[in-house]
């Protein structure tokens, strides 16, 4: 690495090298995997949940949709739990903590019942993990006894935390699931039953495609298909917004959470750490990209740091939580007028055709001279240049005060520049 | 069959080309809606005003963006009789590319490959885009069964009218099938197109000349009310060089016809001198090198800059290993026992001058007209085309209209379909109201 920001940070008790982990998925189910992430330079890993449960998994069992060139934009999976023996598991998480001990090890599990929940509990403390994740969250179980139908039962999670935290000294972390209103209600829940921390999002419940042959879902398992969970770029606003609403709520503000959903680069990682997440948790990505992903995750965090001065990650945890509001708090007192450079401009007319179909009609259009020019309808909505696909070609322009006696002092056109 | 073999340089493999390989690669379904999300969605797009034949490139991209294949094909399909022979032959950089917006940003939207994608699953699904009423309207004549001919009698033929097809040689096609190579336009594209107008209804008369075989006058007696003449430029130009009557002299018509009627069936030997600087040229060339030839030179009076050539056509010939003399006029073509040995030429510097060895000349300087009278007595330009105008193609005699080479002096496919539209309402309003004679 060109730089030498420091990524490190403490994420309940436990010293990270950096804030990338593995969530608990396909990414990381056995020795070999997770060893080849930590040396790819992941700082910890969640392990593939473990239990009792042995899943017997469908073929096929993925399906992904995509925009214009871009495919993978949402990723659905039907995987469950791990489908190994959970003495294999333990033994995995045993040996990984022997030969990377610097790394962390997060045991994520999943069981049935109290007595379960503890005794899983107790074995990957025994195997050596450094923290446990409870998994209230996976929507695709076929046992209606685990998973998100757990996650969306506050008391469930209560007692379930409760029963982990009693079998173990290490901090237990609740995943949430997003298939649900408010996820502060279970995370609540969660820290009363003793959990330190809490992961969100698990995925969403979905049904990314249907196939127009065989009227069902896909993937086709054998002409029928399943509700499942639904993952990548696409839900990272929704993970965003999760995380949140979780930080900005009294009973959770100082909670550690572990940020998951939809997170590719190193930018989105930044995001949900302005949002109040202390590490972030990557699959999607990694099962179409790969581990090394984590490559530019770390380098171009650690450039962004420097350029801006940061020494510490912790530094950055929650630093955009202030400035989300609610919406009746936004100050509505002027609009910022755009304009639209010329030069740039290459006349394919797309501002005017979203402008007048989709918002004031406030975009003239030159026949002649295929070019743009705004009139006195803009309300300062910016859709035509969210639609442009020329750079900077239209940009925040004038701004118009509805009461000018309430003027601001500062350059609002530039803060609300778009990439 | 030879094959030219070259180096890639991009990743340093072993390229083969054959006579019968397309030199472009087509679109599958993921690269064909990668091009199309290329593409900005211009509001009244110029690509389409771009388009003389009026195929509507816009509409038909925006139609793939938004995942209607069979809606993209069908106003293909409606819009040009020829969609997958122009899809391959435009000279898109005049045309629909030229006035893409997106160029504005990087490069413009490859319209061409991506009218072919959509061609190509009109095929895939066997559509039936149009259908012909019954035709129970009246008979006409079109002579020759190039792009202009095939164009005015798919549109005669949706409107009605028992069209027949004249042609001289015994496959359809005129230009398409005899005079473009296969690496530009394969003969199925071709074939396709050809179907799409017969299986309105339109009859085919083979291996029959107007004026040689049969007369309009005989015609009239059959009940054909009206003709259209698409007869195209089928004589070469010829040059007054010495020598020119040497065994080994080509011309570039004849040369093509062979080629292809062979289905590259044929070995060019020896060394090949190729006169001239316009796609047809380019053609020779090409096909001159992917059937063998040892050595392959074209020699153009120009620079490349002034050349009508496309510049993908100059660069696939030169991609053959063709080299090109430019600047230099033919002076002298060398024989030895009536056969070419080669030839001399001067450059238009009055100084350079150019000693080539050569078994084979082809001259692809341009084609005239044939005698346009043994058709009919239709008033003639001073080079021997057809006076009338060119999008409306009324003749100076009654009933009897052209379009397309033998109007224009040579243009492009797309003009012949451009002009074979607007002169099939002409023939509509003619034939209705009996109207709008000169």
């Amino acid at each position: 690495m060109a730089n030498k920001a420091d990524l490190s940070i403490e994420y309940l008790g436990v010293k990270c090298e950096n804030p990338f982990f593995l969530s608990s998925s396909p990414v990381g189910g056995c020795y070999d995997m997770v060893a080849k992430a930590y040396e790819s330079g992941w700082g910890g890993v969640f392990f593939k949940t473990v239990g009792r449960f042995i899943a017997d998994e469908c073929s096929p069992r993925f399906d992904q949709n995509g925009k214009e060139q871009t495919p993978w934009i949402g990723f659905k999976n039907m995987e469950q739990i791990s489908d190994k023996p959970l003495e294999d598991n333990l033994q995995a998480i045993h040996r990984l903590k022997r030969d990377y001990p610097d790394k962390i090890m997060v045991a994520t599990i999943m069981g049935s019942s109290d007595e379960e929940w503890k005794e899983l509990s107790e074995l990957v403390t025994q195997a050596g993990a450094d923290l446990i994740e409870c998994n209230f969250s996976c929507p695709q179980m076929t046992s209606h006894a685990m998973g998100s139908d757990v996650g969306q039962s506050p008391d469930l999670v209560r007692q379930y935390s409760r029963a982990v935290s009693s079998a173990t000294k290490l901090p237990v972390i609740a995943k949430m699931t997003p298939n649900i209103g408010n996820m502060e209600v279970p995370a609540i829940a969660a820290i009363e039953g003793g959990a330190k921390g809490v992961s969100a999002i698990n995925t969403i419940k979905s049904i990314t495609n249907i196939n127009l042959e065989h009227m069902t879902a896909m993937p086709v398992v054998n002409g029928k298909s399943s509700i499942s969970g639904y993952s990548g770029a696409a839900v990272k606003p929704i993970g965003l917004r999760f995380i949140a609403q979780m930080k900005q709520h009294p009973l959770l503000k100082d909670v550690q959470m572990s940020g998951i959903g939809g997170i590719e680069t190193w930018r989105d990682a930044l995001e949900y750490i302005l949002v109040g997440s202390h590490n972030v948790q990557v699959t999607t990505s990694v099962m179409q990209y790969g581990y090394r992903i984590v490559e530019d995750m770390a380098s171009g965090l650690a450039y962004y740091m420097e350029e801006h001065g940061f020494n510490k990650l912790e530094d950055m945890v929650g630093l955009a939580l202030p400035n989300i509001i609610p919406a009746e708090e936004l100050d509505r007192n002027f609009k910022v007028i755009v304009k639209i450079d010329h030069e740039k401009c290459i006349g394919c007319g797309r501002c005017y055709v979203s402008c007048f179909d989709a918002a004031h009609q406030a975009i003239n259009w030159d026949f002649e001279k295929r070019r743009p020019s705004v009139n006195d309808e803009c309300v300062g909505c910016h859709l035509c240049l969210n639609v442009c696909p020329v750079p900077d070609c239209i940009e925040p322009g004038e701004i118009k005060y509805k009461d000018e006696s309430k003027r601001i002092p500062k350059d609002i056109a530039f803060q609300t520049r778009y990439e | 069959m030879s094959k030219v073999t070259s180096k890639n340089q991009l990743q340093g493999k072993e390229i083969e080309r054959d006579y019968l390989d397309e030199a472009v690669h087509g679109y599958n379904l993921r690269t064909a809606m990668e091009e199309a999300a290329r593409c900005v969605l211009c509001y009244d797009a110029p690509c389409s005003k771009g388009c003389p034949s009026n195929t509507r490139p816009a509409d038909f991209i925006r139609s793939i963006r938004f995942r209607n294949l069979k809606g993209a094909a069908a106003i293909i399909r409606e819009a040009n009789a020829l969609g997958g022979c122009t899809a391959k032959v435009c000279p898109y950089d005049r045309m629909c590319e030229e006035a893409c917006s997106r160029t504005g940003i990087d490069r413009p939207i490859q319209i061409g490959r991506l009218q072919a994608f959509a061609v190509a699953m009109e095929r895939e699904y066997d559509m039936d885009v149009l259908k012909a009423p019954k035709a129970d309207k009246e008979k006409v004549a079109c002579i020759g069964s190039g792009p202009a001919s095939l164009t005015v009698a798919q549109r005669l033929a949706l409107g009605g009218y028992k069209v027949t097809i004249f042609e001289e040689f015994d496959k359809p096609g005129g230009v398409l099938t005899y005079g473009i190579i296969p690496p530009r336009l394969p003969q199925d594209v071709v074939d396709y197109d050809i179907k799409k107008v017969k299986d309105l209804g339109v009859e085919f008369v083979m291996n029959t000349k107007v004026g040689r075989d049969v007369t309009i006058e005989q015609l009239k007696e059959k009940g054909y009310k009206a003709f259209f003449v698409g007869t195209g430029l089928w004589k070469s130009k010829e040059v007054d060089v010495k020598g020119k009557e040497l065994q080994g002299v080509t011309y570039a018509v004849d040369f093509l016809k062979k080629a292809r009627s062979a289905s590259g069936d044929w070995k060019v030997d020896g060394e090949v001198i190729v006169i001239g600087g316009g796609d047809v040229a380019m053609d020779c060339a090409a096909t001159a090198k992917l059937l063998g030839a040892s050595r392959v030179t074209i020699v153009y009076r120009r620079t490349l800059q002034e050349a009508p050539a496309d510049i993908a056509e100059l660069e696939y010939v030169q991609a053959l290993g063709v080299s090109i003399f430019t600047k230099f006029k033919p002076q002298e073509i060398m024989g030895e026992n009536g056969k070419v040995t080669g030839l001399i030429a001067e450059g238009t510097d009055d100084f350079s001058q150019l000693k080539l060895k050569a078994n084979h000349i082809i001259f692809a300087i341009g084609q005239d007209a044939e005698d346009m009278k043994k058709i009919a007595q239709v008033e003639l330009n001073p080079n021997g085309t057809i006076a009338c105008d060119m999008n409306k193609g009324f003749t100076n005699i009654d009933g009897i209209f052209a379009a397309g080479d033998i109007v224009n002096g040579g243009k492009t496919v797309n003009e012949a379909v451009a002009a074979g539209k607007t002169v099939a309402e002409s023939i509509i309003k003619y034939l209705t109201k009996k109207e709008g004679v000169n």
